[in-house]
This record gives structure tokens, C-alpha cells and sequence, in this order.
């Protein structure tokens, strides 16, 4: 069972405000008991126009990263004229070594059917799907049980066909690369063809699924509506702090003091999800960076502690909101070698159909890797810099857009580490080799 | 069967939909909009990309995955643009078009996109496109072109070919120093093939036909006459192929040259035993006039008529080709002394087959390490020189004219290198007595990256000698330039004439060859003249000079972006060589001293070539945009300060790449993985337009490849043949394969067999067999469903596959026989053994491959 951090007293739980309350193996009674299908039962029958209007009123945005407004995209499918419209659940997770969706899909399985049914009802689709990383088995077979279990008390399914509500969920494990996190990639792998992102604009919200309009949401997005119906629009504006709704999932690892998953109020200042959440660096460690994204992350330094856990501030400080996974990094780490590991993995994971992430990240990985092993050439900090700049720019999907982030957050917060491989062929850290090592202060183990 | 049935139920009307469907489908009355595409307002219709209405109005943007026939992909990202209010730039071919829409094609940050793009590209392409030998020829001689010809002993069509580029195959097979032989891969296997050799050979063969009364092959179609009238000055190397390709392109030309006969350094210049006057130079000469160009010899520059009374006369362009002929001087003591003479009037003397006075007997000097140098001296040997001795200040290697040393030794001369003259010893009466040189050493290397000689202080050493020639370089005689020829300059002693051009600051009036870079070889000249040609056309046809130069540069070969594996497994044959004539026989004759080619030996030598060129080269769009995101200027004036430009040449990005293996075994389909850029075409078109679905992309990351599924070959995969792939392809990664039909009379030269006739044959005598070769159909098989075919539109949709369906659904509905041995592989797999009754048992063989697939189905008597 992946361990919930707690809260301090006071934060809000809505995501997860079900997760642990009943055993998902125990049927749709226990779930029942704690809230769930009483927002489905709520919703049925109301105008989805209605529903859109709520989510619209509680300013959720998507939580799997990239922060559109939630409402907005189902506005834009409902509009389309094509009847066929379809909802997919993203609950693919792709970043090595996060459980976040993992936790929130095998703790409250329900809280995502159901707010995937209530997005299909908003959006009018008669299909939608919960798409989950296939190395989720427990996920697999509680989300499914879920499934079968709505259908059976008619919520979904034939039976409730006989009663005019028309809606198929069906659950979709898939196996894939990390770049199966993409939406559009993600349509293509259920079409079964090769996960390859498409050009955007047009949106899969207009051309999706087998060409119908396909409203893409993160589970954890998802898994927040029946909570807004049930509790009202306002209760969840008011759940964030600074002004932002809701909360969002953050999973803290590295060198922290405790490590797992968390539920923290959106706008929340980083500081206070590491010494609040997370209780601090671990045992003679002391603070160097935060990888805030996942793989395709930025580094924030200490000055960049205060920035609150918002998409938009998060990306003008040089970071992603992305799968809200946060590394702490002590003072041992290298951080062109850190920068290195990450370009080396988004490479790895390229899909391989547009040029800037296929060869053009492989050659950032190149570019860090003659640095920390002593081979940089004299123009490597500007040609770095430079490609950076055009693989963000050149890139067709998320994954080549953010593939760069690491090293452009680097050379933005600790240019110094950077230019001290690239000039000196020394690492302060004391990790790259064949470098030569500088003194550094012996870190107490 | 029974699908089939059901097709051939349905068929009749899809098909007719299909047939008539034209692409791309959009609403006739599709509502028209404006957008402003680099500040242009342009027309676009709704549901066009912004791509498609750039093309409709003529606004180029580049792209390499874009296929007409699809939706935009995305992969290339060569089609990205700025778009007014957006931060991330994007694509075209995806974007579709909105009213207002402000566009920007050609900005500063897009092009950086792209040419980073291009960069990446090349940096995992590990292919080239011109083979090196033809890389490295200053005129880009088409070297495996003329070989092919010549294994197949066509040696007019290789002259041809050979003319494409150099009017003068024989002259260059003698005198070329055969730079490309230096940089042909057939090294990598055993030696290099003998290209100057072989083209002397095919050159010499038509030189024989013309001497019997024929022509010379013309390279080009003869354009109709323009009534413009060029004046070339000069009738040197530069000056004939300037005037050669004038005349190709229908202008009036009209040679001047000050001396008796035409040919310039080649016949004064040139010793009668390296190049034969009468029979070579003046035989390929006649090729001008026979292409109806007029010599006006005795006539020069200066003394006879300037500049201005040309373009009074009414010439409409004037082009300058007027060689170098001054000798530069020592700069040392004494060498205004008797006996000091300059190299070339030496040779001008003796190529005219007269002595040169006082020269039998005497001890003679000759310095200098060139070409020059090297007539001087031999040519002094043939004079009777008691004793000649060659002094170069550098080192043999460093010689131009180093491979005719040693045969310069042979003929009994003496070589000194790394010395240089410091003074003339002269007697009173002023005569050469000797000359005192001093020993040189290598030093640092200079600005044309030449290590530069250096003096080694009390080195100094004495020849004794009766007669001193000067070979030590020339330039150009520019003092016409002082009568009636206002707005043409000099630029370091040279005329000053644009690179690309050719134009010199003076409207109409053109300088090429010698005279405008200095003394070069004849190859070189030939193909300043041919350029000049070009831009002259240009000029005398009103276009933008500057246009000019893009285009001109876009068609000049480009070098190599990236070694590639070497070979391996090639059989070892070493390379024919000419022989000679003994040295103690030459060095008293002026008879050429090479035994040319047999024509076995010709051909052989010629069949060595790999054929290592990049097949795809005419219509390679990487190539094209290479060009264009490079330094054009890169390959056709080299700068000693770098380049100007950034250029994908100078790839920024080095690293991991990869060498995939050539894929022959399908037999229409030439696959080169290498080449590949994984813009995904080949796969889309495959998949959705033909149905197919052979490739895909594999692998993933850096590793991700184009290709089929397994790298299984394309045998394996459903191919039919189409073609389509390799139609599509933007590089040389998918080809048709050339092939050899051995059963038809067809020129087999010449078919690529693009399938074209098998469409376009309105009585189906032409079918792509079941072994994927064309095969001849007898028209009186009584499965020959004429009408079939008359109501078929020739369209652009329809792949073999759709009508071979449609038509064996008719058949068999008909009642008719079919037989096994007529369908397309996919589809006799489909209909299964057993069906093709009275068919010599080729039905047995499920995919109709094999011998017995040979066999044509029986038939009533032909």
C-alpha cells in the first residue's frame, strides 16, 4: 500500500478524500457509504450544460500537467457536431517511479469511474475509457470490479441504457513508453497504432478517437468532479490557496524525510509541501535543488522555494506543475550530471517522429556527457543553450517541448556547476568522473 | 473466393466513385478567405492549411514529410512559421489556414528552426550525395554516368554524357592532372580506376567517328536560335566551353583569339607529345563549329579592338577569356641576363614544331614546379638539351605537375627540390653562366594552408648552366584595360569578376577563366567557361542576375556531408594502365608517348567503377534544402576567412549516428536505410493510400527507423510493386531499382522501370508480372478484357492493386478463366492454388514466384 503523507491539519483532502475510507474489495457498498455515485446520482438528469457551468465555476484545471481549464475543453467537444464524442481517462503514468495516479486508482477507484461517467454525461459521449498503465494490476482489476459494480446498480452499462442513459465505460490497460502520457499519443495507442503524437491544433477535444471529438483528462482531474457536485463549485475555488482552486497530488522523493504521496492545496509554496509535507531533508542532508515535473522538470534552486505549486508560476520559475512529482536533491548531487540522466531519459523515450526530439535531444543528452566526462568543447555552453532553445521550440509534442527543461533550468540556477565542467573540467560536486575533483566540504553520512 | 465475389458485387460502383474521386476532396464552393502570408494578402479556401494556400499562391516553404496526397504529419518540422500572436511557432502542414491570419515564412527565428532541423538531419545521415570523384572535379564530370556508358560500350553516349559538363573529353583525358582519381573509393577496395583514361578512350572514339565524316554527340537539345550575339575573347579552354554552351543554348557566338589558330594554352602552351594538335585539339574544336560558332583569329584585345567596339558592333553580352600569359618574374639578381627566358615562350616556340634557337647542346635550368615547368622540361630534352635539371622550391608531393615526374627522370632529366634561386651568375657580356641556389625547408603553414618555405642560411649551392626558363606562375595581361574599357576592374592583378555570375562591373561584359583566377589547370578553366555560359544565357534572357546566382548555386554539386562504410567483399582487380612508349625512344619524339585503351581494356577499366553515387540525387529534397540552409557559395569560391554563413556543411551537431545495411533484395525497390530521415512518407502513403502497410516506424528514441517490420525484406511484407515508396521518398532511402530486362526490346539504358507504360497501355500488352518485372502479354489471351479498361479514367488514385482486384472480380464473374500467372502476388495468394486450371502448374506456387512463374499462360496460337 503506497504511503498517503499526512497533512497538516487544516488542508483540504478532495482528491483523495475518499482513498482509504472503505476497501475497494469490499463492494459498492462501502464506497457508497463514503460518497460515491451520490454526485452520478446527483448529476443524472440535470442539464449537462449545468455540469459544464459547475466545473467551469470551480476553475478546475487539468492536473496531469499541463493546467487547460477542464471546463473548456468539454465546452469545445460538446460543440463539435459529430454525436460520437469520447471520453478517455488518462491514467497511463508514465514517469519512472511515480504512484500518484497509482495511489488515487487503487485506493478510490470509484472517484474515477464516476467522475469519468460524469464527464461523459457533461460532454454527451456514449464511450469512454479509463486508460491505465498496464503494470497496474491491482489498479486494473479494482478499477474494472468498479465498473461492474456501477453497471450492476445501473449506473452505467445496459441497465442503464433501459432507463435512456446510454454510456459504455470500459477499462484499457496499455503498455507503453513514457511519452504514452501525451493525449494524442494516448489515442493512438488505443486505436493500436504506434503511440506518435499528432499535431495540435486540431485538438482530439475537435478530432480524437477515431477521428471523434475525445475529451483526454488525468484521472486525478477526473476523480475531483463528483467531489465539486457533491460539495459545490465554490467549496472547491475555495480549496486552493492564493487565490487558486482546488488541490493537487504531489509524490516527494530523493532526500527528503518521508517520501510518498501527498494531497496539497494548489498555490501552496514549495517550502511548505518539503518541510510540512515531506518534514525536511533527510538526515545530514541539506537542501540543493528540487526537480519539480518529473523527468522533463526544472531545477529550483533554495531562491526558488517560495513559488507555489501553480502551472503558470511553476513555468515562468523555470519548472512544470507536469505529474506533480518532486525530487529533493542534496548537496551531494551534480547537477550536469542530474541534467544529464534526465536528457538521457527523454531521449531514450522519444517516440522518434519529429527530428528536434529524435536526434536533437539525443545530442543534449551528447553535449552533458562531454561535459561530465571532460571531453566539453569551448562552444559546448552557447551550442547547448542554443539547441535547448530550438528543441523547445522545433518539437512537435509536450515531450520534446519539455525535453530541454532540465538543462535550461540548470544553466539558469546554477550556471556556475555548469560552466565549472564546461571551463574547468572540474565538478564541485565531486560525482562526474574522470573529472578532476574539487574540495568540498566531507557531506556527514 | 467468396470476398471476392462480394467485390466484384459491390465493385462496379465504388470503383467508379473512386476512379473519379480526385484528390485532394474538398467542397467545390468552399468559401474564400484572405490571409497575409509575408505580407502578401493571399486567396485560401476553407479547410486548406496554411501550407496548401502558400502553395496555391506560389509561396515556397520547405518540407520534407509533407505528402500531397495526406494530412499534414508533423515530423520534419521543416514547414514550422511564425504566425502573428502565437509564441510557439507552428507548423504549416497542419495548421489550417483562418481568416486574417498574419503569416511569416522566412523570418530569422524559423529558418534558425529549420536549419537546426537540417543540422540534426545530417548529423544521423551517413550518406552523400555526389560520389567523391565527381565531388572533387572542378566541373562535377557526371564520372560514374560516363563509366556506366562505358561498360557497356557505348563510348558516344559516354562522350555524351562526358559533354554534359566538359566539351572536351580527349583534351582532358590527356592533360587533366585527375583530381577525382585521387578521391575514388574504388581505393578502399584496390586501386583507383583510371577516369581520365577511360574518358580519353571514349573521347577518342568519337574523335575516329568524327574523322569519318559523323558528328559529335551534343550533350543538350539544341535550344532555337535567340538572335543574340555573344563575343567570347579568347579561344583557350575557358573561352571554347564558354562558347560551346552559348551556342547549345542557340546564341550567335563569335571567338576572337590573337593567334593564328584557336586553342590557347592548349595548343601553345601544351607539347604536341602530351596533346596532338591536329588530330585532338582541332578535332574537338570542330564541335564549335559544327555547332555554328565563328572563330576570328589574328585578332586581340587591346591592339585590334577594345570593349567598346564589340558592344558597338551590337554583341549583346561580351565575355573575357583571355588567359594568362605573363610570366611572373624571379625578384632575384641577374635574371634580366641572355639566356634567362620565359617558360612559355619557349613553348609557344616549340609546340609551333620550330627549334628553339640554341637550345640543342646547351645545359638548361628549368625553375618553377608546375605543368609549365614540366613542358619546359621534357620539352627541352626533345630540343637536344645536353643536360636539363627541374629546381621547385617545395617539396615533390607538393608539385601539381608531380605524376609527370618521373617519367621527366626517365627521359633523362634532373630533379632538385626544396631550392630556390637567389641569384643569375652572369659572365661580362651579361650571359647566364649559372644559377646559385639555396636549400629550403618547410616552415608554418601559410593562409591557403600550404606550408610555406623557408630559407636554410649557408645552404647555398651552384648549377652551372647555359639557359635559364622561367615556369614560376603567370597572370594575366590586363593593359587592354586601359583603352575602352570603362567599368571593368582589377582586382589583385586579376579581372575582377563575380564568382557566380561572372559579370564584371561593366553591363553585358563577362570575365571567366585564367584571366580571372589566376593561372589554373585546364579543368578548372573548362568549367569556369561552362558557368559563365550559364550566367551569360541568363543574362541575354533578362533575368535577375542575382536569381542567377541561387539558381546557379542550387545546381552546382555540393561537397560530401558525411563519410560512409567503407567497402568490403569487393572483388580485387587491379586498375589498366596506359603504357608508354620506352623513354629512351620518347624523350626524342614528339609522337604522345601513351598506348591508349583497347577497347576490352576499356571497358573492363570502366567496369571496376562501384557506381557509388547517390542515385537520388537530381531529386533529393534534403539535398535541395541543404543547399539552400547552407553556404551555397561554399563549394564554388573557397574563402580563406571562413564562411560568411552558418552552414549545415559544418554540422555543429557530431555524435551517435547510424550505418544501416542496403536492403537489393526486392526486385523493383532499392532500399538504403542510411539515407533515411524517418519522415515517415514511404510508411503513410504505403499504409493509406495504397493499403499495404509494408513499413512503419520501429524502435524508439534515437533508434527509431523507418522500415519494415523486423527489417524483414520487402519480399516478405504484402508489397505489390507499386512504387509508390520510393515515388514519395524526399532522399534516396527508397528507389526504383534499375534492371535489366533481357526479353523485350526496350532500351534498357533507359527504362527505369517506373511502370508507366504498364498504366498508360491502353491494350494491356504490358503487365507487371507475377515476378514483378514487366511482362509482355499476348493480346490474343482470351481473358483480355478490353472494354474493362477503356472505362477506366486515368487517374491519380488508383494503384494496380484496386484495378487488378476489380478486373479478376469481372473475370471470374464472367465466368472466364484466370490465370494464376497474371495477378499481382497479393492477390493470387488471395485466390489460393488450385484456381489457375490449364496453367502449366504455376498455381502450386502460392504467391506465383518461382521458375514455373515464368512460363505465359497458354493461349490460342499467336
Amino acid at each position: 500500500m503506497p504511503a498517503i503523507l499526512a497533512t497538516p491539519a487544516g488542508w483540504p483532502r478532495i482528491t483523495l478524500a475518499a482513498a482509504g475510507q472503505y476497501d475497494p474489495d469490499e463492494g459498492l457498498a462501502a464506497a457508497e457509504r463514503v460518497g460515491a455515485w451520490a454526485a452520478w446520482r446527483q448529476a443524472v438528469g440535470s442539464s449537462p450544460d449545468g455540469l459544464v457551468a459547475l466545473v467551469a465555476r470551480a476553475g478546475l484545471r487539468g492536473l496531469g500537467g499541463a493546467g487547460y481549464p477542464t471546463a473548456d475543453k468539454w465546452r469545445s467537444a460538446r460543440s463539435q457536431e459529430d454525436p460520437e464524442r469520447v471520453v478517455i481517462a488518462n491514467g497511463i503514468e508514465a514517469d519512472p517511479g511515480a504512484f500518484v495516479d497509482r495511489t488515487l486508482m487503487e485506493l478510490d477507484p470509484h472517484a474515477v469511474i464516476e467522475g469519468t461517467a460524469l464527464a461523459a454525461y457533461a460532454v454527451g459521449a456514449r464511450r469512454a475509457c479509463v486508460a491505465v498503465n498496464a503494470a497496474y494490476d491491482l489498479a486494473v482489476s479494482r478499477l474494472r470490479a468498479a465498473v461492474a459494480e456501477a453497471e450492476d446498480a445501473g449506473y452505467l452499462g445496459p441497465r442503464a441504457a433501459e432507463r435512456g442513459l446510454d454510456l459504455q465505460v470500459e477499462v484499457r490497460p496499455l503498455q507503453g513508453a513514457f511519452v504514452l502520457g501525451e493525449e494524442t499519443v494516448l489515442i493512438h495507442a488505443l486505436q493500436s497504432d504506434r503511440g506518435m503524437p499528432d499535431q495540435r491544433p486540431p485538438f482530439p477535444s475537435v478530432r480524437g478517437l477515431d477521428g471523434h471529438p475525445t475529451v483526454v483528462n488525468n484521472v486525478e482531474t477526473l476523480a475531483a468532479v463528483p467531489w465539486i457536485v457533491r460539495q459545490g463549485a465554490e467549496a472547491f475555488a475555495a480549496a486552493g490557496r492564493n487565490g487558486l482552486p482546488g488541490t493537487k497530488l504531489v509524490q516527494v522523493s530523493g532526500n527528503a524525510r518521508l517520501t510518498g504521496v501527498a494531497e496539497v492545496p494548489m498555490g501552496t509554496p514549495l517550502r511548505e509541501i518539503l518541510d510540512q509535507v515531506a518534514g525536511g531533508m533527510s538526515d545530514g542532508s541539506t537542501f540543493k535543488a528540487l526537480l519539480v515535473g518529473g523527468p522533463p522538470g526544472g531545477f529550483l534552486p533554495e531562491s526558488r522555494l517560495d513559488t507555489p505549486l501553480d502551472p503558470d508560476a511553476l513555468q515562468a520559475a523555470g519548472g512544470i506543475l507536469g505529474s506533480g512529482l518532486i525530487l529533493v536533491v542534496d548537496q551531494r548531487a551534480c547537477m550536469v550530471e542530474l541534467g544529464r540522466v534526465m536528457e538521457r531519459f527523454m531521449s531514450d523515450e522519444s517516440c522518434g517522429k519529429c527530428i528536434p526530439c529524435r536526434i536533437g535531444t539525443r545530442r543534449l543528452f551528447e553535449l552533458t556527457d562531454r561535459a561530465t566526462s571532460g571531453r566539453a568543447r569551448p562552444t559546448d555552453p552557447q551550442l547547448l543553450l542554443d539547441l535547448a532553445a530550438d528543441v523547445r521550440d522545433g518539437s512537435l509534442c509536450g515531450h520534446g517541448i519539455l525535453a530541454p527543461n532540465p538543462l535550461i533550468s540548470g544553466m539558469r540556477y546554477f550556471r556556475d556547476e555548469f560552466d565549472a565542467h564546461f571551463n574547468a573540467g572540474t565538478c564541485p560536486a565531486g560525482v562526474c568522473n574522470p573529472l578532476r575533483v574539487t574540495p568540498v566540504a566531507a557531506a556527514p553520512r | 473466393m467468396a470476398d471476392l465475389i462480394e467485390i466484384q458485387a459491390t465493385a462496379p460502383t465504388l470503383a467508379e466513385r473512386l476512379f473519379e474521386t480526385q484528390s485532394p476532396q474538398r467542397p467545390h464552393s468552399a468559401p474564400a478567405f484572405t490571409i497575409e502570408v509575408d505580407g502578401r494578402q493571399v486567396t485560401g479556401r476553407a479547410g486548406q492549411t496554411i501550407l496548401e494556400v502558400c502553395r496555391d499562391n506560389g509561396i515556397e516553404i520547405p518540407t520534407l514529410c509533407y505528402e500531397p496526397k495526406l494530412p499534414g504529419f508533423g515530423a520534419c518540422r521543416m514547414c514550422v512559421v511564425e504566425v502573428e500572436g502565437e509564441d510557439h511557432p507552428p507548423i504549416s502542414c497542419a495548421r489550417a489556414a483562418e481568416a486574417g491570419m498574419v503569416v511569416r515564412t522566412q523570418t530569422e527565428r524559423v529558418r534558425a528552426l529549420r536549419h537546426t532541423n537540417l543540422e540534426l538531419i545530417f548529423s544521423d545521415h551517413n550518406a552523400y550525395c555526389l560520389p567523391p570523384c565527381q565531388n572533387k572535379c572542378p566541373s562535377h564530370i557526371d564520372i560514374p554516368g560516363f563509366l556506366k556508358a562505358n561498360t557497356e560500350g557505348d563510348f558516344v553516349e559516354s562522350a555524351r554524357i562526358f559533354k554534359r559538363t566538359i566539351p572536351f573529353p580527349s583534351v582532358l583525358g590527356r592533360v587533366c592532372p585527375a583530381p577525382c582519381e585521387e578521391h575514388c573509393r574504388r581505393d578502399e577496395v584496390d586501386e583507383a580506376i583510371a577516369i581520365r583514361d577511360s574518358h580519353r578512350y571514349a573521347g577518342d572514339q568519337v574523335l575516329r567517328l568524327q574523322a569519318e565524316g559523323r558528328k559529335a554527340p551534343v550533350p543538350f537539345e539544341l535550344q532555337p536560335r535567340s538572335g543574340k550575339r555573344v563575343a567570347v575573347i579568347g579561344s583557350g579552354p575557358a573561352g571554347a566551353s564558354a562558347a560551346y554552351y552559348l551556342l547549345i543554348d542557340g546564341h550567335d557566338v563569335t571567338i576572337y583569339e590573337r593567334d593564328e589558330k584557336p586553342g590557347g594554352m592548349l595548343r601553345y602552351g601544351i607539347p604536341e607529345y602530351r596533346l596532338p594538335k591536329d588530330s585532338v585539339v582541332d578535332g574537338e574544336y570542330q564541335s564549335i563549329l559544327d555547332l555554328g560558332g565563328r572563330f576570328e583569329c589574328g585578332r586581340a584585345l587591346g591592339t585590334d579592338f577594345t570593349l567598346d567596339d564589340l558592344q558597338n558592333q551590337g554583341y549583346d553580352a561580351v565575355c573575357v577569356a583571355i588567359g594568362c600569359y605573363d610570366t611572373n618574374k624571379l625578384g632575384v639578381p641577374g635574371e634580366d641576363a641572355d639566356g634567362v627566358f620565359d617558360g612559355l615562350e619557349y613553348l609557344r616556340t616549340a609546340t609551333l614544331g620550330l627549334p628553339f634557337p640554341g637550345h640543342a647542346g646547351s645545359r638548361v635550368v628549368v625553375i618553377g614546379g608546375g605543368f609549365t615547368s614540366m613542358d619546359c622540361t621534357r620539352t627541352s630534352l626533345r630540343q637536344g638539351a645536353s643536360e636539363v635539371t627541374l629546381v621547385y622550391r617545395r617539396d615533390m608531393k607538393e608539385m601539381s605537375a608531380s605524376s609527370e615526374v618521373h617519367e621527366a627522370i626517365e627521359e633523362g632529366a634532373h630533379a632538385i627540390f626544396q631550392a630556390a634561386p637567389t641569384r643569375v651568375i652572369t659572365s661580362e657580356r651579361n650571359t647566364v653562366t649559372g644559377v646559385e641556389f639555396q636549400r629550403m625547408r618547410m616552415g608554418a603553414p601559410d593562409a591557403s594552408g600550404r606550408r610555406r618555405p623557408e630559407p636554410v642560411p649557408g645552404t647555398e649551392f651552384t648549377i652551372e648552366c647555359d639557359r635559364v626558363l622561367l615556369a614560376i606562375g603567370q597572370g594575366p595581361e590586363l593593359a587592354w584595360l586601359d583603352h575602352g574599357s570603362d567599368g571593368v576592374r582589377v582586382n589583385r592583378n586579376r579581372l575582377a569578376a563575380d564568382a557566380v555570375t561572372f559579370s564584371t562591373g561593366r553591363a553585358g561584359v563577362f570575365g571567366t577563366g585564367d584571366v580571372r583566377v589566376g593561372a589554373t589547370t585546364v579543368v578548372q578553366a573548362i568549367a569556369e567557361g561552362r558557368r559563365a555560359a550559364y550566367a551569360i544565357d541568363a543574362y541575354l534572357k533578362g533575368m535577375d542576375l542575382d536569381d542567377v546566382r541561387t539558381r546557379q548555386t542550387i545546381a552546382e554539386p555540393q561537397p560530401a556531408f558525411l563519410s560512409i562504410v567503407p567497402f568490403t567483399g569487393e572483388l580485387k582487380e587491379p586498375r589498366h594502365r596506359l603504357r608508354s612508349m620506352p623513354a629512351d625512344v620518347r624523350n626524342r619524339s614528339y609522337v604522345e608517348y601513351e598506348i591508349p585503351y583497347t577497347q576490352v581494356e576499356a571497358m573492363d577499366e570502366a567496369r571496376r567503377c562501384l557506381q557509388c553515387t547517390c542515385e537520388a540525387i537530381g531529386y533529393c529534397d534534403l539535398r535541395r534544402l541543404g543547399i539552400e540552409y547552407g553556404t551555397t557559395l561554399a563549394t564554388l569560391e573557397p574563402s580563406r576567412t571562413g564562411f560568411s554563413h552558418r552552414s549545415v556543411l559544418e554540422n555543429r551537431f557530431t555524435g551517435y549516428n547510424h550505418d544501416y545495411i542496403r536492403d537489393d533484395s526486392h526486385a523493383f525497390i532499392l532500399r538504403e536505410p542510411s539515407r533515411c530521415i524517418d519522415c515517415g512518407r514511404c510508411a503513410r502513403v504505403c499504409a493509406e493510400v495504397v493499403g499495404a502497410a509494408c513499413y512503419d516506424f520501429m524502435r524508439i528514441g534515437m533508434d527509431t527507423l523507418v522500415t519494415t517490420p523486423l527489417d524483414m525484406s520487402l519480399n516478405d511484407t504484402p508489397c505489390v510493386s507499386c512504387g509508390r515508396c520510393a515515388e514519395t521518398c524526399p532522399t534516396g532511402a527508397l528507389m526504383p531499382k534499375p534492371r535489366v530486362l533481357e526479353q523485350y526490346d526496350v532500351d534498357e539504358s533507359r527504362c527505369i522501370l517506373c511502370g508507366i507504360c504498364v498504366d498508360a497501355c491502353p491494350y494491356d500488352a504490358l503487365r507487371c508480372g507475377p515476378d514483378f518485372e514487366l511482362a509482355h502479354e499476348t493480346r490474343a489471351v482470351p481473358d483480355i478484357d478490353l472494354l474493362s479498361y477503356s472505362a477506366v479514367q486515368h487517374d491519380t488514385e488508383m494503384s494496380y492493386v484496386r484495378r487488378e482486384r476489380d478486373w479478376m472480380a469481372r473475370a471470374l464473374a464472367a465466368g472466364r478463366d484466370v490465370s494464376i500467372d497474371r495477378l499481382l502476388p497479393v492477390l493470387s495468394a488471395r485466390i489460393g492454388p488450385g484456381r489457375g486450371e490449364g496453367n502449366g502448374g504455376a498455381g502450386g506456387s502460392g504467391n506465383g514466384r518461382g521458375g514455373e512463374a515464368h512460363q505465359l499462360p497458354p493461349g490460342p496460337a499467336r
